[in-house]
């Protein structure tokens, strides 16, 4: 679980020099390599996306807006990508709020079965997203509840899969918020309602930030979810690219891709600005 | 013996707990909208999966016959196709883990060690765009570093250096490199906080005791961070074997694992009960791993929630 608080014990600053020198060669070597693999093929959409001419050569042609114009102006990846967030913002708000909510119960109350309540939201994230998507696109065409290729059945499949981070890092924030403060608030005469949204949810508002954030591009870049749940009226960015990738590598496809990694770029600089990012990790599951 | 008083205390105290329950300073009602959401739209439709896993398989009908049989699950282990698959993905998966996690802990290290805040916010952020960045993005690039025409193959064929392209993708390797791209993250995260963890006067005692970087490297960091080994592999296990796109991109549809398949009995011919069913054995094979990521993720993170 993502702690928000900074429990690093401070450590004195000679053994602190003395680790960051014994980074060995090879070590150094070996991270570079990882570097090299997690981010040369979004240099590589970057380049692409750039690049004047038709097909991506190395050296590159020359740059030019080209592309980007091209993505723009064109109906199918614009439409694709403004989908795309759209989804996302729905998926977001629904989450956060659902999140919340039930974040408030998990961190607060002891009671029997809390530890089986917290499995219980958090286990969408161990199916396969394949599976899940699945398994609501059958439903949604076996019960009839005209859910079926809507906008609404797109948006229950990515909260399903968002919710859990909100409820993750909004819990770490109610762990590491004092409730004395509230119980002092309601002891001076605030009814629950102005107590918690005076003292509680401004204390909290970080990681509910940096939940909805998560939220919003886990569900910006989901793929397998939505493979069963997309129409061909109602498709995401992810989608239309696999689509596209089947049979050609169009440029115009590097260029929306380019917006993509921007807003990604955006969203981890705030969740950077709102949490530590040291403590951060193991947020799949646990 | 009841008596009627025992009763009216009976019902008071339950009136009371309603009255907890719903009001007060306990605000247990808040966690209702989300069990609800989740019951209808989560659990509902899963075990509606697995009914209709173990219904009579009828082409391009997904109603439920009420037909229950095994006559699903024996296909899938009977006929070549289909368990070469299952075992393919585990093979897959497997491999995948390993080369992972050799790429990703000296990865893992570097970040875990570097104590500069402003740097090691800039490489959490850098493993963070890249974990969040939409895989099919990412395969757009590998599909144009690695395709037959792609800038490596044609870089070597202009330096003269090879005469045909190498076949990169299209095959089981391309998807190898493709899956190891995408959990890549997913291993650092997993490995970063184990590795944070370990005492850094444990290593300095070893050395001070003789032993060189490597035996100190080998003897004692390494085996304290076999819990975050365990649950990071574990985890890019579970993540692999449930990959479509990834296998689909990079295969060229010549590696065929059971996301694959269910996706093509499903869209492609409307077997839906036969396509449940892989979907079912997919997900229980995930499950299995998951199960024993958590044991390990607990371990490593020392307890704590």
């Amino acid at each position: 679980m993502a702690s928000l608080t900074d429990t690093a014990v401070p450590s004195v600053p000679s053994p602190r020099r003395w680790s960051e020198r014994n980074v060995s060669l090879t070590i150094q070597i070996g991270a570079w390599i990882g570097f090299v693999i997690l981010l040369l093929p979004v240099f590589i959409v970057v380049l692409a996306g750039l690049n004047s001419g038709e097909y991506l050569t190395f050296p590159p042609e020359g740059l030019s807006l080209r592309w980007v114009v091209e993505f723009l102006t064109s109906e199918t990846w614009m439409g694709a990508y403004l989908f795309s967030l759209l989804l996302a913002l729905i998926t977001m708000a629904v989450s956060t709020v659902l999140g919340t909510m039930a974040a408030i119960v998990l961190a607060r109350y002891r009671f029997p079965g809390r530890d089986l309540l917290r499995a219980y939201f958090l286990s969408p994230l161990i199916l396969p997203g394949v599976v899940l998507g699945l398994a609501l696109y059958v439903f949604f065409v076996t019960t009839n509840l005209g859910l079926a290729r809507t906008l609404t059945g797109l948006v229950i499949g990515h909260v399903l899969v968002t919710c859990p981070y909100v409820i993750g890092t909004v819990s770490a924030a109610l762990v590491s918020f004092d409730q004395s403060l509230e119980e002092a608030a309601r002891s001076l005469g605030a009814d629950a309602w102005t107590a918690f949204r005076r003292i509680t949810l401004p204390n909290i508002s970080a990681g509910m930030m940096a939940g909805a954030i998560f939220a919003f591009i886990v569900s910006f870049g989901q793929f397998d979810v939505s493979l069963f749940l997309s129409t061909p009226d109602l498709t995401p960015l992810p989608i239309a690219l696999y689509i596209s990738l089947r049979y050609t590598f169009e440029p115009t496809a590097a260029a929306a891709g380019i917006f993509a990694i921007l807003l990604v770029i955006v969203s981890m600089l705030l969740t950077a600005r709102l949490v530590n990012m040291r403590k951060f990790g193991g947020i799949k599951f646990s | 013996m009841s008596t009627a008083a025992d009763e009216r205390t009976h019902l008071d105290s339950r009136g009371h707990r309603l009255r907890v329950f719903l009001g007060g300073s306990k605000v247990y009602w808040l966690i209702l909208p989300a069990f609800v959401f989740f019951l209808i739209f989560f659990i509902v439709p899963v075990l509606s999966l697995f009914l209709i896993s173990i219904d009579k398989p009828v082409a391009g009908v997904v109603d439920p016959q009420w037909d229950f049989t095994a006559k699903n699950f024996i296909r899938f282990f009977t006929r070549a196709t289909y368990y070469e698959a299952a075992v393919r993905s585990i093979g897959l998966a497997t491999l995948v883990a390993i080369i992972t996690l050799a790429i990703g802990y000296p990865l893992a290290y570097l970040i875990a060690k570097t104590e500069n805040p402003g740097r090691n916010t800039f490489y959490m952020i850098l493993v963070l765009c890249a974990m969040q960045l939409d895989m099919v993005i990412r395969l757009y690039g590998l599909m144009v570093l690695m395709g037959d025409n792609g800038l490596i193959n044609r870089s070597l064929i202009d330096a003269g250096w090879i005469e045909a392209p190498l076949p990169l993708m299209y095959n089981f390797a391309g998807v190898v490199i493709g899956l190891v791209q995408f959990t890549l993250p997913f291993m650092v995260l997993s490995l970063i906080g184990v590795i944070r963890s370990i005492h850094p006067s444990l290593e300095e005692a070893a050395r001070s005791l003789g032993a060189t970087r490597r035996v100190a490297f080998w003897r004692i960091i390494f085996p304290l961070s076999m819990p975050g080994v365990l649950a990071g592999s574990l985890l890019v296990f579970a993540i692999s074997i449930s990959s479509y796109v990834v296998p689909a991109l990079m295969g060229g549809w010549k590696v065929v694992v059971m996301p694959i398949h269910i996706y093509q009995q499903i869209a492609e011919l409307g077997k839906w009960q036969f396509g449940s069913a892989i979907a079912v054995v997919l997900f229980c094979t995930s499950v299995v791993a998951v199960v024993v990521y958590q044991r390990y993720a607990a371990v490593s993170a020392g307890g704590r929630t």
